[in-house]
């Protein structure tokens, strides 16, 4: 197992929260709306082949909320301002939903964020059959009962869920919901823009889904696809929104074979 | 004393197996439209603006309209319209609107320029009170709960600014932009008509008011913690130079009169499905106030407050999980005969000192006939015997202040 440590650093004149583990070239994880889940297994497993760095977005976890970052593209700027002062401009990144999205804006805005890019059932482009579902207006027990397709074959489930949430999860949890709420609410979860603007980029990508995503319709894959010539498409079969957390050896074996 | 009256004007017919059908078994947001009947709806309109009407005969001092949307608990979705139909039809009641959401609001000039139409058509009968809104009226607009407050503020700061200010100016704001602020049309009251505020008691809501001396209208909040509500008030007024009275607060509280008790007793079941609907089914915590919504202050005065508002056993405003008689018990709610009302008035009057009286006389399923009988004797008793009560009492309210009239701002 490698060894994550957590540290803060400032970036952009604010405290940002990382955790950091393991040995090789850096990758940088970018988590969803739902907060940084910390090392989780599947980040481990890739801990033994890179140097893992997964911040939790301003806003989030410990990481400060500066004033200014209200949108997407603020956070995108966040982002390769945090890169360029850590050094870890063209390195290899996954990003989770919500923050497939921020890795996409961020392939839109500079070639020079990422050698190869997972989008992992990313947000961001808006579907043309189905819709995103609104997690604002349900409870997080029921965006956890849609997240997970099957959950007797997430193996963390016990670790993650099994006990009630202590008060400063709650707390954190309504948190970490605020900034999404901040970042996301309208147009949600999506902007209209950004399929037109991938067209620029050349980096490598490959954009990975849950075949039963309930929360982002498996034909964004397509739709992603389709904005950024020469990506990939894997979908994981009987998977849902969170395939490194459901099938992380899956989603693991997929993310090395690419990487 | 000022005595206005007010109902939430209820659509109730539906069942509590739609509501149980229905997304997250909510009855406001997402309870489908396809179980509200047009026809239905003329009727009802209709016969809501006659009982204002007739309200307005029955001696009330003001008529009090209220606004929500995507909801069968109250038809006023867009109230500023019975106003303005008010605004014409009576002469001499107050048209109390409490109030409009101006959060949701995008376009707030125009938002001014309606108010100002109602006021000069009503001939300067104008309250215009303003609210935050519930979280459902965030979520049915999709105005950003995280941005109620400032938006609220805001967009109050740009209509006082229009109302007051010749025009053309230009408005570059946080939340609002207009490059020419001009709309021909001003109120017919000056500086502007008076703004009271109504609420559950959220402190940062109660500060802003007294620093401004707007009335705060308490909705059906618990007896003993709205005396720590109103010193919050008090405090701040001090802070700005003046000290608030009875003129500087309100209260409604649901008060059905019928001949007898046991009608009275009888008849207001009906508002038991009243603002919580037909079924009593608590809406979720996501609808009614989404995370973002509420405060995030420190202030120990705000969290002792709010800590006592949360242990109200009929939870604030709502009383939504109450038992009927249990309500009734704790004097939440008034009904009986006109002398049964008049005398348990007294004593909520003599301790809560409400300038501003907000008589809410039916809702829900109670019928038109009952609530016809209703104003009447309101008319003949109960409301000759507030106003005594109130003189003897020193009720002042606003139009009766001497000075500043509170609900001009200050600011």
């Amino acid at each position: 197992m490698a060894n994550f440590t957590e540290e803060t650093i400032s970036v952009a004149g604010g405290n940002l929260q990382v955790y950091k583990g393991g040995s090789g070239d850096p990758l940088l994880v970018l988590h969803g709306a739902g907060g940084n889940a910390g090392p989780r297994r599947y980040a481990q497993a890739l801990a033994e082949k890179f140097t893992v760095y997964l911040p939790s977005h301003p806003g989030y976890g410990k990481s400060d909320r500066p004033g200014w970052v209200e949108t997407m593209q603020d956070l995108a700027c966040f982002y390769t301002w945090y890169q360029e002062q850590e050094g870890l401009e063209n390195v290899r990144a996954i990003g989770f939903s919500m923050g497939g999205w921020l890795a996409a804006e961020m392939l839109s805005m500079t070639g020079h964020a990422f050698s190869k890019v997972m989008l992992v059932g990313a947000a961001g482009v808006k579907p043309v059959d189905g819709e995103i579902t609104d997690i604002f207006i349900i409870n997080p027990g029921q965006i956890r009962d849609l997240v997970y397709h099957d959950p007797s074959q997430v193996p963390e489930w016990d670790e993650m869920f099994g006990t009630d949430p202590t008060p400063e999860q709650t707390d954190q949890a309504e948190s970490d919901r605020e900034m999404a709420i901040r970042l996301t609410w309208r147009p949600y979860m999506h902007n209209p823009r950004l399929p037109a603007k991938l067209a620029r980029v050349s980096v490598p990508t490959h954009i990975v889904w849950g075949e039963n995503d309930n929360l982002v319709p498996v034909e964004c894959a397509d739709l992603y696809q389709q904005a950024i010539a020469g990506s990939q498409v894997t979908v994981l079969p009987n998977c849902g929104h969170s395939p490194q957390i459901e099938k992380p050896d899956d989603f693991v074996q997929t993310a090395l074979a690419f990487l | 004393m000022f005595l206005m009256r007010f109902t939430e004007r209820a659509y109730v017919n539906y069942t509590e197996e739609d509501v149980r059908n229905s997304p997250n078994e909510a009855v406001r947001l997402t309870f489908s439209n396809s179980n509200f009947n047009p026809q239905e709806g003329h009727y009802l309109y209709n016969m809501y603006l006659d009982e204002y009407e007739y309200s307005e005969e029955m001696g009330f001092d003001g008529l009090m309209l209220n606004e929500h949307h995507n909801t069968p608990t109250c038809l006023g979705a867009t109230m500023n319209l019975e106003a303005a139909i008010l605004a014409r039809n009576t002469k001499n009641s107050k048209i109390v609107l409490l109030g409009n959401p101006l959060p949701i609001f995008d376009n707030p000039i125009r938002l001014a320029e309606e108010l100002a139409e109602i006021d000069m058509i009503s001939g300067g009968r104008l309250v215009s009170g303003f609210v935050r809104g519930t979280g459902v009226e965030s979520l049915a607009t999709n105005t950003n709960p995280l941005h109620n407050r400032a938006r609220f503020e805001e967009a109050h700061d740009l209509v006082i600014k229009t109302w007051t200010t010749p025009g053309p100016f230009r408005w570059e704001g946080d939340h609002y932009h207009f490059r020419v602020v001009n709309p021909f049309q001003v109120p017919m009251q000056k500086p502007h008509p008076p703004v009271w505020i109504p609420g559950t008691g959220s402190p940062e809501t109660l500060v802003w008011c007294a620093e401004r001396n707007y009335p705060y209208i308490f909705l059906e909040t618990d007896p003993q913690g709205t005396q720590d509500m109103k010193s919050i008030y008090a405090e701040t007024a001090r802070e700005h130079g003046y000290e608030p009275g009875p003129e500087n607060f309100g209260y409604l509280v649901r008060i059905h009169v019928q001949d007898t008790d046991e009608k009275a007793y009888d008849v207001g079941k009906g508002y038991m499905v009243g603002n919580i609907g037909v079924g009593r089914i608590p809406l979720p915590r996501d609808y009614a106030s989404p995370v973002g919504y509420g405060s995030r202050s420190d202030d120990p005065r705000f969290l002792r407050l709010r800590e006592q508002i949360r242990s109200d056993p009929f939870r604030v405003g709502g009383l939504d999980g109450a038992q009927y008689d249990s309500i009734l018990d704790s004097k939440r709610w008034i009904i009986g005969s006109p002398d049964t009302v008049i005398s348990q008035l007294r004593e909520v009057l003599s301790f809560m000192r409400p300038g501003i009286l907000a008589v809410w006389t039916n809702d829900g399923s109670i019928s038109h006939e009952d609530t016809m009988r209703c104003l009447e004797l309101m008319g003949q008793e109960v409301l000759p015997a507030l106003r005594e009560i109130g003189e003897e009492l020193e009720l002042t309210d606003p139009f009766q202040k001497e000075g500043v009239q509170p609900g001009l701002t200050r600011m």
